[in-house]
């Protein structure tokens, strides 16, 4: 069993999490503000509703996995 | 001829009941101890109990076991049992270890307790072995007097026999005993018995017969502290994003002579070789290499009074409480630290993961009276099954961490009386599918999803009055 054995490490390293954290946020948060820029400044026959969930979704995306990266950044292994 | 017969399976009859009687009182006495020589530590708390036997079958059956007799109260304070078997001479000697187990006999005399020692080849007549065994006493030197001054050492009486309770007849047999220090207050004389520096040597005595007894008390000097843990609980949480967080909850006493009178600081801190000395101010932690985040506090908050030092091979961690511990002296604190997922963690098969974690306390020398060790699995992980190298009571358990829904499962350990040699390494196997890892991910995603599709549902309903 000992030589079968083979070391479980995280699937990204652990180094690279405050990283991931903000470049991750910072796209997310781009993308929310375009998502709400988009809300505020075109009018309400001309939006198409299949822009506006695909922006929500991608940065959902973004967020989602920035914030996973700052919980494991700042100590709080999920 | 009929008569002949009948009393011919009468004789056999009764040679079968003399047979059967023969073997319930004395199935023991199948082997005799030709040579038995028993050290005995006494330089800490801990008793530790190295035992040499030479073993000889002098019965027709082959014996597979060899029975190691205790008192009860030696058998409550018992930690653990090891027994080894050797071969070669002095140079080449190998070592094999021997699976011990606690049996019982019917009518034994003084409500003796016995560990049972299996052989791995059975004696057959006439042949010998030697047997090493360790036994660890915890609990076992009683302070006296019980209460002590600051200024006072502290001293101990131990209990034994001099010769050793056995249900073998012992040939011949020696004991050593170990103290800390020269000064012995009083030891039981049983001749011959003689005293050299810090080393008490009992016997030779000659021809035994079985359970032949002869109390001795040894009252000494043993300032060492009596560091005891009366309960810690481990908690070890793994996630499989790269760490494994230990957290362990400490109720630290000292076991020694009760302190009386009042503590004087200055005189603590202006004497240190006078006062206080059977008090401890620190403890020594040894903790896996690569340990980061660590952490030790308590309710009150943080304590700063600690000292980390890392190397390759191994952490040491010196923690002072708040307060010098002198006897009957408590103390609860916390120390947490985490250690990088890849040196505790391996895949065994596809799917199957184990953690391999050391059992026992970090600290030196110390006595754990109630551990509990609680493995934390991932979420999503089936089947958790334990091996440990010693009988321990398992339970399973759920708990709800960060961003959990079902709950994680927690295997519970339990064990009583764990010496520092209980500290080796145990596994809890399980099954894990990598893709439960991204239901963290995924939750938070939904989350932020869920935000959007709520601001655009206000944006898109008109709940305006006026047409």
């Amino acid at each position: 069993m000992a030589q079968s054995a083979k070391p479980i490490s995280s699937p990204v390293p652990d180094v690279w999490y405050p990283t991931l954290a903000v470049f991750m946020l910072v796209i997310g948060l781009v993308i929310t503000a375009s998502f709400f820029i988009y809300e505020a400044t075109s009018s309400k026959k001309n939006r198409s509703l299949a822009k506006e969930l695909i922006t929500g979704a991608v940065a959902s995306v973004f967020l989602g996995f920035g914030s996973l990266f700052l919980l494991l950044s700042s100590g709080i292994y999920v | 001829m009929a008569a002949a017969i009948f009393s011919l399976f009468i004789f056999f009859i009764s040679l079968f009941i003399i047979q059967t009687t023969s073997s319930s009182s004395s199935s023991l006495p199948g082997l005799q101890i030709l040579h038995a020589e028993r050290q005995i530590d006494l330089s800490s708390h801990i008793v530790r109990v190295y035992l040499t036997l030479k073993v000889e079958n002098i019965e027709d059956a082959p014996a597979s076991k060899v029975l190691l007799a205790f008192t009860p109260t030696q058998f409550d304070h018992l930690s653990l049992v090891k027994a080894a078997i050797t071969f070669g001479k002095k140079k080449k000697k190998s070592y094999v270890p021997l699976e011990v187990s606690p049996t019982e006999l019917p009518n034994s005399p003084n409500e003796t307790k016995y560990y049972a020692i299996s052989l791995v080849k059975p004696l057959a007549k006439g042949e010998t072995t030697t047997l090493e065994i360790l036994y660890i006493l915890t609990h076992s030197l009683e302070p006296f007097p019980v209460e002590i001054s600051q200024s006072e050492s502290q001293l101990v009486y131990y209990h034994d026999s001099a010769v050793i309770l056995s249900p073998y007849h012992i040939k011949q047999q020696a004991t050593i005993v170990q103290i800390p220090s020269n000064k012995v207050e009083s030891f039981t004389q049983v001749e011959p018995a003689q005293r050299s520096g810090s080393d008490l040597r009992y016997g030779p005595y000659e021809e035994r017969s079985p359970y032949s007894n002869s109390p001795i008390v040894i009252h000494f000097e043993n300032n060492h502290p009596f560091a005891v843990v009366e309960e810690l609980e481990r908690e070890i949480e793994i996630s499989h994003w790269g760490t494994v967080q230990v957290t362990e909850h400490y109720k630290l006493a000292n076991a020694g002579a009760k302190h009386k009178g009042v503590f004087s600081r200055v005189e603590y801190q202006s004497k240190p070789t006078a006062s206080g000395v059977s008090s401890f101010k620190h403890l020594l932690a040894e903790l896996p290499p690569r340990v980061h985040s660590v952490y030790y506090r308590d309710d009150i908050g943080n304590i700063s009074s600690s000292r980390l030092r890392t190397n390759s091979k191994k952490s040491e961690l010196l923690i002072e409480p708040r307060y010098p511990l002198f006897g009957g002296w408590k103390a609860t604190f916390v120390i947490g630290y985490a250690v990088p997922l890849q040196d505790f963690l391996f895949e065994s098969a596809a799917g199957a993961r184990y953690l391999n974690f050391s059992f026992g306390c970090p600290f030196a020398d110390t006595v754990v009276d109630k551990l509990t060790v609680k493995v934390v699995l991932p979420e999503g992980s089936k089947d958790p099954s334990v091996k440990v190298s010693f009988p321990v009571e398992q339970s399973l358990k759920t708990k709800y961490s960060y961003l959990d829904i079902v709950g994680r499962t927690v295997v519970v350990l339990e064990k009583k009386n764990v010496a520092p040699e209980h500290n080796v390494p145990f596994q809890v196997h399980y099954k894990f599918n990598p893709i439960f890892m991204l239901a963290e991910p995924l939750m938070l995603v939904s989350a932020f999803f869920l935000f959007f599709v709520t601001s655009l549902v206000y944006l898109h309903i008109d709940l305006s009055l006026r047409k």
